[in-house]
């Protein structure tokens, strides 16, 4: 970039929020995945209409822009990979309304994912989206990344939140996409393509979220199992027996160490797997759930399944489960996460597989996730500093993508492409399928100047 | 230029800054992001510097220790690190490192200067170090400057010098009086505990200061000090025994625990106080010092009270701005910081809040005091002293 782009961009946002000296750009060259580039300046957006002459005139300069919320990201996506203008929503955080009779808050994109949850808390209400990252992250990088959570297998993903959006395109034009219906059906839903974009579509800078009532009330429970296939099988078993859990969250047996080395909370070393469970809902249907579980659990030869009788209890159940990244990540100096997702009857032959690739390349994983989803987390400890590290880390990263999708499965139930995955997306997708996405990219941003670099579309 | 990268203090914390896994998970908790929402500031963005200058990639520079100075030293982000990573001492060490390479904010060259040639963090001599006692109703000094006692009680620099602060080391003393302890104050003797120079990384005056300290407390034969500053207690419980050449053998307690201690043994009478509270966790002495639960029993105790905690407590606890020197570097962040306090004070909807600290209730008290028009009822802002004496008094 050249002087008169750096003095352009004062312009544009002020002096103050512009910035080239290297300190500077150094703490912006970095998301979750631990990846650096650096960008060129980084630029603190105040509102849409900066943003859009931000847009505008990189579109005419052909500058990268690389969009970033809380760079919590695990795929890379809010890294300046083509150097170029690093944008930072984050200071757009104002709630600018809640309608507790349509269900819907409005919020500008760089509100904190836990800040929507308790602003609508005093109306009974709730924002079910809860990313593990929800204290840090955005609305703006939730939505570009569809991010998921504990929640997921009731209900859904950002994506089922969402419903509409302003935004700015990569040439500068500030639009509004989706209702604030119940329901829509005017034109293509270029809303929901706008959700996992990862920021390479257009920048969001408002979102309208639906919101729900807050269950009355709701029971967690802790099954354990000596076997990893008990645990699954039961994951199966009790969504076929019709009930549909809150939470239904796996954890194996290397994670179960790894916590108790953490939390010493007399976790049983040897149990093979443990299921945290949650139902929710009215207190009746709650007490019926509550007692499928626990019946199918023993059909599946639990060792236990006990009900937390206390919120006292009950926190404790999630303190573990919550710990489980934590934890891991002492073990070793580096963890690598990754976010394999398959069809929940499929989810023993996962961790199966995962498993054989752990031994095979003499790699400890930690597996814990979504159960309920199929949606797992095996978590790759090492140490990137040994230079052979790295290599093996590919070689076993590729097994685990290439059972993945054997097993009908996606690379990334909800952390995205990026750049961290972005070469293995021809195990997915057919040339076919991406030549059109690379044309829908081409549509929306002619230039290539808005996330250049991610999901390999100008490669 | 710092000389050899190899003798950096922050090198051999090589392994530290790679673990950190660049979660962002201390962002949620750190007072300057929450204010600045600048990742430059931030915990991990912090330790992505020391890591660039640790691997050679960039040189310490004075943009550099800007942004590593811009902390409240709360020690919020290690608690909040999954990984373990041990923030504080991290930034400890690398304050150490670029004070070696002289890139440090000149303020701090003052602030040396002021202590080495007063003895204390002011402008003014130490002649007047005790002069807070003269407001005292019948107090003399003479007679609580003693050759030799059981208890010291150091005030530390703040409390003796800073006017608003006061009623503190006033309270303390009516309260040892009450209780009839055999106590003395070091007066014009007590010297700055140094725990302004070692949080900004002048680890080399600071052992003087602990020297000089710790035999003044053996001269006057004591076994036990006691201080209402929580610096001032981390200080000495936690570094006295690295920095000073001559062992540490009497006790340091707090006064939230030194109270709890002698209202056990019953050496006070508390008369009832029909108030709401809530307590204020100080960050020296909640997580850096792991002091919570004395100053909670000692509020407890007084008859009457109505204790509510605040949304974020103990180790979790909200910084109130005033740590770190950051007073001196940014004072509008913080300000920023305190106010931000103030409004979770308000939230708790409380008659009084306590703290422990006379930093923070300072801090705080200006910024409820901003606040004013916004608050539902007035919110006072006491010391755990004070709050002991007007329950002492019935008052
Ligand atoms: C400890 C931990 C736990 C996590 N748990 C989960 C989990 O349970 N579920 C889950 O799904 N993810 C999880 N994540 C991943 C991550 O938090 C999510 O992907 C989150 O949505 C990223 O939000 P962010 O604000 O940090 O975005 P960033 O990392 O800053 O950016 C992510 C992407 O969004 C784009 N972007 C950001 N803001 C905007 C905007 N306003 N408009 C357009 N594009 C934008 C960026 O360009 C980038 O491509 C976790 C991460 C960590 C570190
Ligand atoms: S919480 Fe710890 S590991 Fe996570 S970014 Fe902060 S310092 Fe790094
Ligand atoms: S010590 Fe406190 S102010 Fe400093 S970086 Fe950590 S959380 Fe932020």
């Amino acid at each position: 970039m050249k002087e008169k782009h750096i003095e352009k961009l004062k312009e544009i946002v002020g002096q103050k929020a512009v910035t080239t000296e290297v300190e500077d750009r150094i703490t912006y060259s970095f998301d979750s995945t631990r990846l650096e580039y650096l960008p060129d300046a980084v630029v603190q957006a105040k509102n849409t209409q900066q943003i859009s002459e931000i847009l505008t005139f990189a579109n005419e300069e052909n500058i990268p822009v690389t969009p970033r919320g809380a760079a919590t990201g695990l795929s890379g996506g809010c890294l300046a990979v083509k150097g170029g203008i690093l944008l930072n929503t984050v200071h757009m955080n104002k709630i600018l309304d809640i309608n507790p009779i349509d269900l819907l808050i409005d919020v500008e994109a760089g509100v904190i994912t836990e800040e929507v949850d308790k602003s609508v808390s005093s109306y009974g209400l709730f924002y079910p989206p809860d990313p593990g990252s929800l204290k840090s992250s955005t609305i703006g990088g939730n939505i570009a990344e569809n991010a998921g959570g504990l929640r997921g297998l009731k209900y859904g993903v950002t994506e089922d939140y969402v419903n509409g959006m302003e935004v700015v395109l990569p040439t500068g034009e500030i639009i509004e996409l989706g209702t604030r219906t119940v329901k829509g059906v005017t034109g293509y839903n270029l809303n929901s393509l706008m959700v996992g974009s990862e920021g390479t579509l257009g920048i969001v800078t408002k979102a309208t979220l639906s919101l729900l009532p807050k269950p009355a009330a709701r029971a967690s429970l802790l099954a354990l199992f000596d076997q990893l296939t008990h645990a699954a099988q039961t994951v199966a078993d009790i969504v076929s027996e019709g009930v549909i859990t809150s939470t239904l969250e796996i954890v194996d047996n290397v994670t179960i160490n790894a916590i108790e080395d953490y939390l010493k909370i007399g976790l049983d070393r040897n149990i093979g797997a443990m299921l945290l469970i949650e139902v929710d809902g009215h207190q009746g249907a709650v007490d019926v759930e509550a007692e499928i579980v626990k019946k199918v659990a023993a059909k599946n030869k639990a060792i236990s399944c006990k009900m937390a009788t206390s919120a006292k209890e009950r926190d404790a159940l999630w303190a573990a489960r919550r710990a489980a990244l934590s934890s891991l990540a002492r073990v070793k100096p580096s963890t690598i996460l990754e976010d394999a997702t398959v069809p929940r009857s499929k989810i023993v032959q996962l961790v199966e597989a995962v498993n054989d690739i752990a031994q095979k390349y003499d790699m400890p994983i930690g597996t814990f996730g979504h159960a309920g989803d199929g949606n797992l987390h095996p978590t790759l400890l090492t140490d990137l500093r040994i230079p052979e590290e790295e290599e093996k880390v590919e070689k076993v990263i590729q097994e685990i993508f290439e059972v993945t999708v054997k097993l009908g499965g996606t690379l990334s139930g909800e952390h995205g492409i990026g750049i961290s995955k972005a070469k293995y997306l021809s195990l997915e997708i057919s040339p076919e399928v991406f030549d059109l996405m690379k044309k829908v990219k081409r549509t929306f941003d002619p230039n290539n100047i808005l996330n250049p670099g991610k999901m390999y579309f100008d490669d | 230029m710092v000389k050899d990268k190899q003798k950096t203090k922050i090198s051999l914390k090589k392994d530290e800054l790679f673990n950190c896994s660049r979660c962002g998970n201390c962002l949620a908790v750190c007072p300057i992001y929450k204010q600045e929402l600048d990742e430059s500031v931030t915990p991990r963005g912090k330790l992505s510097l020391l890591e660039a200058v640790d691997k050679g990639v960039m040189d310490f520079t004075n943009r550099l220790s800007d942004k590593i100075y811009t902390c409240t030293m709360c020690n919020s982000c290690t608690v909040e690190c999954p990984s373990g990573v041990a923030l504080k001492e991290i930034f400890e060490a690398a304050r150490l490192d670029l004070v070696d390479s002289h890139r440090y904010p000149e303020i701090l060259d003052m602030l040396k200067k002021r202590i080495a040639e007063g003895h204390n963090v002011t402008f003014d001599t130490n002649e007047g170090r005790a002069d807070w006692v003269k407001q005292i109703p019948g107090a003399k000094l003479e007679d609580m400057i003693k050759d030799s006692a059981e208890v010291v009680y150091f005030a530390g620099c703040v409390s003796s010098f800073s006017p608003r602060t006061f009623s503190i080391p006033r309270s303390i003393v009516q309260l040892l009086d009450q209780a009839d302890i055999d106590f003395t104050l070091l007066g014009d003797q007590e010297w700055c505990c140094g725990f302004p120079l070692l949080s900004s990384g002048m680890e080399e005056e600071a052992k003087k200061l602990a020297d000089y300290n710790v035999a003044k407390i053996k001269e006057k034969k004591a076994k036990m000090l006691i201080t209402s500053c929580p610096s001032c207690y981390h200080t000495w419980k936690h570094t006295y025994a690295r920095l000073s050449t001559e062992a540490v053998d009497f006790e340091i307690l707090h006064i939230s625990q030194y109270l709890l201690k002698i209202l056990k043994e019953g050496k006070l009478s508390l008369n009832p106080l029909h108030m709401t509270v809530t307590y204020h966790d100080p960050c020296d002495l909640g997580r850096n010092s792991d002091v919570y639960e004395e100053p909670r029993e000692v509020i407890q105790s007084v008859p009457g009270i109505q204790y509510v905690e605040l949304e974020k407590n103990r180790a979790q606890a909200n910084c109130c701005g005033g740590g770190g020197n950051l007073e001196s570097l940014d004072a509008d962040l913080a300000a920023s910081i305190a106010l931000a306090k103030a409004a979770e004070i308000a939230d708790a909807n409380v008659d009084a809040v306590i703290s422990a600290c006379q930093q923070c209730e300072r801090t705080i008290g200006t910024a409820l005091k901003k606040k004013k028009k916004e608050l539902k009822k007035k919110i006072k802002v006491w010391d755990i002293s004070e709050l002991v004496l007007k329950s002492v008094q019935g008052k």
